[in-house]
C-alpha cells in the first residue's frame, strides 16, 4: 500500500531556479509557465479544462480554477514569476476517481512566517489577504513549503 | 570599376531575373497554391531587383555598405513585405525569397570563377545582411501593428456601457478582468454615471469566467467609486458555483445588492428608480 498523497513532500535541498516540470507523460497534465497577467487567465483557463476533462463537477471544477488563478496571481506579484503545475493523482483508495494536484512554485523571496500568511485579512501586497486561506478552503489537501531566500512551493489537492 | 558582379548583373540582368522570379513562384506556389504569382507581385519583385542592381552598380567591394532607410530599395522591399504580411504570408516565404536572391548571384558568380569574385561575394553577403534584416523588422512591425490594432479593439468592444431606461445603466461583463481591464471598466462606467446621471447601475457578472480574489477586488473599488456619484448597484449573473466559492475565499460583497438572473436585476433597478414595464392592455383600460 503507497502512502497517501496528504503528507507533502519535503522539499529537496538543491532546486534549480526554474524547475523542468517532470510529470510522466502518461498523466493529464497541464504546465503553465507564469510571468506576466494574461498567463494567469491562461493558467486557470487550461486547469479549468483539465478538470472538465477528468469529469470533475461544476463546482470542484470551479473551485480549481479559483486556486489555480489566486497561485498564479501570488506567483506574479509576490514572486515576479514561476511554474503553476497541475496533474491528476491516483484516488485516496484504489476505487475512487483521481484527483487534481496543483503545485505553484517559484524562485521568490521566500516566505519567513508560513502562519501569518495563511492569516485571514494579512497581505503585504495591499491585496484583500483572502488568496492563500481561500485557496487552503476550496482544495482538500493543502501544503505549503517555504526556503526565505530561494523560493515557496504550494501543493494542493483536489478530489472530484 | 567593373568587379565581376556588375559584370554579372550588366550582362545576365534579364536571365538572372527570370531564374529570380521562376524561383519566387515555386515558393508561392509550395503551399498547394496552383495560381501563378499576382502580376503586382511580380512588378514589385522587379523593381526590388532593378533597385539591387542599380546599387550593386554604384558601390564597390571596399565600400562600407549601409542601406538607406528612406531610399527607393528599402521603400519597394517596405511595400513588398508589407503585402505579404497583410495576405498571410509566412516571415520564411518572405525571406526566403531575398535569400534565393543572394543564392542565385553568389552561386554564378562562383561559378564563373574570376579573380577578385571572393571580395564580391563578401560584398554581396554584407548586402544581402542588411536587406534580410530589413525584411524581418518590416515583417515583424507588420505583424505587431495589426497585433496592437486588434487588442485595442478588443477591448473597445469587452465594456459596453449601456443605458438601460432612463437613470438605469446596465454593464455587461464578458471575459477575464485584469488589471487594464478593471481600470477601463471603472473609467468608463464613471464617465457614462456622470453623464446620464443614472442612480441604479447594474453589473452582470454571467461572462466572467472565475471570480477570485483580485477580480473581487477590482469590482469592489468600481462599485464604490460609482457609489460616490451617488448610484446604485446592482450586482447580478454571480451562478451558484461562484457564489460557493466567493464564501470559501472569505469575499464579502456586504451591503452590495445581488440578484441571481439579469432580469431580477432589471425588476430591482426599476423598483428602485420607481419605475415600472407594464403590458399595453393595462394602459388602455
Amino acid at each position: 500500500m503507497m502512502q497517501h498523497q496528504n503528507v507533502p513532500q519535503p522539499m529537496p535541498p538543491e532546486r534549480p531556479a526554474d524547475p523542468i516540470p517532470s510529470w510522466p507523460p502518461s498523466v493529464a497534465s497541464v504546465c503553465v509557465r507564469v510571468e506576466t497577467e494574461p498567463d494567469i487567465a491562461a493558467a486557470c483557463r487550461e486547469i479549468r479544462w483539465l478538470a472538465e476533462r477528468m469529469g470533475f463537477a461544476r463546482s470542484p471544477a470551479y473551485y480549481l480554477a479559483t486556486a489555480a488563478s489566486e497561485l498564479a496571481t501570488n506567483l506574479l506579484i509576490h514572486a515576479g514569476g514561476g511554474w503553476l503545475r497541475a496533474a491528476s493523482v491516483a484516488g485516496r483508495h484504489p476505487n475512487e476517481p483521481p484527483g487534481i494536484e496543483l503545485v505553484a512554485e517559484d524562485a521568490g523571496p521566500g516566505i519567513a512566517d508560513l502562519a501569518l500568511a495563511l492569516t485571514e485579512g494579512y497581505s503585504t501586497a495591499g491585496g484583500l489577504g483572502c488568496g492563500l486561506p481561500g485557496v487552503e478552503r476550496l482544495m482538500d489537501v493543502f501544503a505549503m513549503d517555504s526556503r526565505p531566500g530561494h523560493g515557496t512551493r504550494v501543493r494542493a489537492i483536489k478530489w472530484p | 570599376m567593373a568587379t565581376p558582379l556588375i559584370k554579372l548583373l550588366h550582362e545576365h540582368r534579364e536571365e538572372l531575373l527570370d531564374a529570380w522570379l521562376h524561383h519566387a513562384q515555386s515558393i508561392w506556389s509550395g503551399n498547394g497554391n496552383y495560381e501563378s504569382l499576382p502580376q503586382e507581385s511580380r512588378l514589385r519583385l522587379r523593381s526590388i531587383f532593378d533597385d539591387i542592381a542599380t546599387l550593386i552598380a554604384q558601390t564597390t567591394p571596399d565600400d562600407d555598405f549601409e542601406l538607406n532607410p528612406e531610399g527607393a530599395l528599402a521603400n519597394h522591399l517596405h511595400q513588398f513585405v508589407t503585402e505579404q504580411a497583410r495576405i498571410g504570408s509566412g516571415a520564411n516565404k518572405t525571406i526566403g525569397l531575398m535569400l534565393s536572391l543572394k543564392h542565385l548571384l553568389s552561386t554564378r558568380l562562383f561559378d564563373r570563377s574570376e579573380a577578385d569574385a571572393v571580395a564580391d561575394l563578401m560584398w554581396l553577403e554584407r548586402i544581402f545582411d542588411s536587406l534580410t534584416q530589413l525584411t524581418f523588422t518590416a515583417f515583424v512591425d507588420v505583424r505587431e501593428h495589426l497585433i496592437t490594432q486588434q487588442s485595442l479593439s478588443l477591448l473597445e468592444l469587452s465594456t459596453p456601457v449601456l443605458r438601460l431606461w432612463s437613470r438605469i445603466l446596465l454593464l455587461p461583463l464578458v471575459g477575464v478582468i485584469d488589471t487594464i481591464r478593471a481600470r477601463q471598466i471603472t473609467e468608463r462606467l464613471l464617465e457614462a454615471i456622470a453623464r446620464h446621471e443614472a442612480r441604479v447601475t447594474i453589473l452582470d457578472l454571467t461572462g466572467v469566467p472565475v471570480i477570485d480574489t483580485s477580480v473581487a477586488q477590482h469590482l469592489m473599488k468600481t462599485i464604490d467609486a460609482a457609489r460616490l456619484l451617488g448610484t446604485q448597484v446592482v450586482m447580478t449573473g454571480i451562478s451558484p458555483e461562484g457564489a460557493q466559492t466567493l464564501t470559501k475565499l472569505g469575499i464579502r460583497f456586504g451591503d452590495v445588492l445581488c440578484r441571481a438572473t439579469l432580469r431580477a436585476g432589471i425588476a430591482e433597478a426599476l423598483l428602485l428608480t420607481g419605475q415600472r414595464i407594464s403590458p399595453v392592455e393595462e394602459r388602455r383600460s
